[in-house]
């Protein structure tokens, strides 16, 4: 809001500045002065109004309010793999993310599980994920054919140990999702 | 008709008679000279650190922010902090700089605004020195601050440090004379440059009333070129931080660097002061004409606290300007002085000299 | 010894060894400032003689304008950091006897001349207000012609700047 207001500001100042050295006749100079003016005072009641009007304060008072803090959906915290009630996760260790991640955050580790058929079948051992050298691009998320990853909200990482942030997605004695190719 | 019991002249006299009774009159002298001195370093540190709690918290609140609120009770120990932080810090001088310029350049700002400080009326009788040419005393003073800007510039050894101060140079002498000559409009309807009889002048009420839309005019032109001789924004192309990093206190750090922060906010204090002093009546409480029953209610309101309301006040509507206007371009800042305000604070004269003539003024 | 007499040998030593300092300097800003110390001592003695209105005039007039002038054009000039080279000993002697000739002559005079004190110097106090009579009225002990010949020099000068810096515009 403020900054549209100072760019047509300045763009009208401008204007003026070039009709000035044009012609300048009595009229617009007290036309420029009144314009002017009125400009200034559009732009000190805009900051005028914020000033009185405390309720829409932008500032997270960050801890203090962890309780009720409200992050945007598509904040990007970190990736993880959601999994359903009975331990099934959508991954099918096809590596399309790891091939994606342009600094080699991910390494999938896969194995061979024979199914109920009796057929062998591809599936992933561990779902590695270095959150230390994470970028939060985004491009391992696009390129899931399965929509097996999603990048979750949580943004509190620190820890005193570097080798803490290397994690492993999927969760121990999961399976993949029955349907999923 | 002013109250006696808010009058310091009693108190200051009172301490004068008693330490003449047992000193010498050279020792004093010399005492009132290092009371009065400790008295003017305090108040300005003290002054500086709530201008600057004040401006964080201005500028917080009008971009939708909180400011300062974790440090002390509403982040009143954030400045406290800030000052520690600052002089604990190393002061470096650059190895191509002027030594003794480079060290020098920040007393002398500082002890220029400091100077300014003795003429102005704090409360009734409470005032350094009340000489005869007040205001010509002031504005005399603040254009020696110009030198210390020049001499930090040069002395830096650094572009961004003599183009800030250039800027900053040509900006102050230029802009001295709109704000000047809107001084000079109150001292021709005051008929006095001494600031305890501007104050008593607007005893039967202030000049931005009594004076009718001329003063309005000269109040707003001095408003806005008090703004620009102080370099703050929007005219604050000396210090423009995307084309010159600081200005020409770039290269200083530490107690140095905070003794030029220190000055502008001193100085800021002193023209507002000034414009409060001319225009809103400076420690005068509200007063109407003869409405004796009136103004004997507002007398009861301390000097100080009237000084000081109206000073914070227009600091605020400086402040307010800070935070709500982009920086102008050169040209159009000299546009904005030789174009406008100088002529028509040169024909706003002539109409105040002509009204004062007439007695067209309450 | 007085307090007043102490403070007159300062602000004295203050202006001239601004002075000094602003003839000896190698680097010419530092002159620049030497000079600048050596215009305030002057204001500071009118401010010790109780003249305060020109004393404000001359801090306003040579110290925020004539030394900003100074110090703008020595920032404009080429190499404005650069130490100055020792001056040949033969014009330092020129220099020095010129010097001196024009000190003897001055002292010569002064010395001659008996001043008689006019008022009570310590206790008086000057009125803008009679500076601005004396200056706008005609008669004995006002400078209305004088002031008058200084109004027209000064719009002389300006006309002069703006006949300078005017920019004519040749259409084709």
């Amino acid at each position: 809001m403020t900054t549209t207001v100072t760019l047509s500001l300045s763009k009208r100042e401008t204007t003026n500045s070039k009709h000035e050295t044009k012609n300048m006749t009595l009229g617009n100079y007290f036309g420029n002065i009144y314009k002017g003016l009125k400009s200034l005072a559009a732009g000190m009641r805009l900051t005028g109004l914020y000033f009185v009007r405390r309720g829409d304060s932008l500032t997270q008072e960050y801890p203090n309010n962890r309780g009720t803090l409200k992050l945007a959906e598509r904040f990007r915290g970190e990736v993880v793999m959601p999994h359903n009630e009975s331990n099934e996760h959508r991954c099918t260790g096809c590596t399309a993310c790891e091939l994606a991640c342009p600094n080699g955050s991910i390494k999938i580790l896969t194995k061979f599980v024979i199914n109920e058929e009796g057929k062998k079948k591809k599936a992933i051992d561990t779902f590695v994920y270095h959150l230390d050298t994470c970028t939060m691009c985004n491009l391992c998320i696009i390129s899931c054919p399965s929509d097996a990853i999603i990048m979750a909200n949580n943004f509190e990482h620190s820890v005193f140990d570097r080798t803490k942030l290397l994690k492993v997605l999927n969760k121990p004695e999961s399976k993949i999702m029955a349907g999923v190719e | 008709m002013i109250l006696s019991i808010y009058n310091f002249t009693s108190l200051t006299d009172k301490f004068h008679t008693y330490l003449s009774a047992h000193l010498s009159a050279g020792i004093v002298l010399a005492t009132e000279l290092v009371l009065t001195a400790i008295l003017v370093i305090t108040f300005v540190a003290v002054l500086a650190m709530v201008l600057i709690y004040l401006e964080r918290k201005v500028a917080a609140y009008m971009q939708l922010r909180l400011g300062p609120n974790r440090v002390g009770i509403y982040g009143t120990g954030q400045v406290v902090a800030d000052v520690l932080k600052l002089v604990l810090k190393e002061g470096i001088t650059p190895d191509g700089a002027d030594k003794l310029m480079f060290n020098l350049a920040p007393y002398v700002v500082l002890s220029t605004c400091m100077m300014a400080l003795a003429p102005i009326a704090f409360g009734n009788g409470l005032v350094l020195w009340d000489l005869n040419i007040g205001v010509l005393y002031i504005t005399s003073i603040t254009s020696l601050g110009v030198i210390g800007i020049l001499i930090a510039g040069w002395s830096s050894n650094n572009k961004y440090s003599m183009l800030g101060a250039m800027r900053s140079g040509a900006q102050i002498v230029s802009y001295e004379l709109s704000a000047g000559l809107c001084i000079i409009s109150i001292v021709v309807l005051s008929g006095s440059m001494q600031i305890s009889e501007i104050v008593s002048s607007q005893a039967d009420g202030w000049w931005i009333f009594k004076g009718h839309i001329p003063v309005i005019i000269a109040f707003v032109i001095f408003i806005i070129a008090a703004t620009a001789e102080l370099n703050r924004a929007p005219f604050d192309l000396a210090e423009a931080e995307s084309e010159l990093t600081a200005g020409f206190h770039t290269e200083y750090s530490g107690m140095k660097f905070a003794m030029f922060f220190l000055a502008e906010y001193i100085n800021m204090f002193v023209l507002c002061a000034l414009a409060a002093t001319l225009f809103l009546g400076g420690w005068m409480p509200f007063h109407i004409g003869n409405w004796t029953a009136f103004n004997n209610v507002m007398d009861y309101i301390p000097s100080p606290l009237w000084f000081f309301g109206k000073t914070f006040f227009i600091i605020f509507i400086i402040m307010w300007f800070r935070w709500t206007f982009p920086r102008l371009r050169v040209d159009q800042l000299l546009d904005l002085e030789w174009k406008y305000l100088l002529p028509i604070s040169m024909v706003n004269l002539l109409a105040i000299a002509l009204m004062n003539i007439l007695g067209w003024h309450f | 010894m007085t307090a007043y007499q102490i403070w007159f040998y300062i602000i004295a030593s203050m202006i001239l060894g601004g002075a000094l300092l602003a003839v000896t300097a190698r680097k010419i800003f530092r002159a620049a400032i030497a000079l600048l110390v050596s215009l305030i001592g002057i204001a500071a003695l009118y401010y010790w003689m109780h003249y305060e209105f020109i004393a404000a005039v001359q801090t306003i007039v040579y110290v925020g304008g004539i030394v900003v002038l100074i110090i703008f054009s020595i920032f404009l000039t080429h190499n404005p950091g650069h130490t100055i080279e020792e001056p040949v000993s033969i014009r330092e002697a020129f220099a020095f006897t010129g010097c001196f000739a024009g000190f003897a002559f001055v002292f010569s005079l002064l010395n001659r001349y008996s001043f008689e004190q006019t008022g009570d110097a310590l206790n008086h106090t000057m009125q803008v207000a009679d500076v601005g009579r004396a200056l706008l009225s005609t008669g004995s002990g006002s400078y209305l012609l004088p002031f008058e010949a200084v109004s027209l020099l000064l719009l002389a000068s300006m006309i002069g700047c703006i006949v300078i810096a005017i920019k004519i515009r040749t259409h084709k």
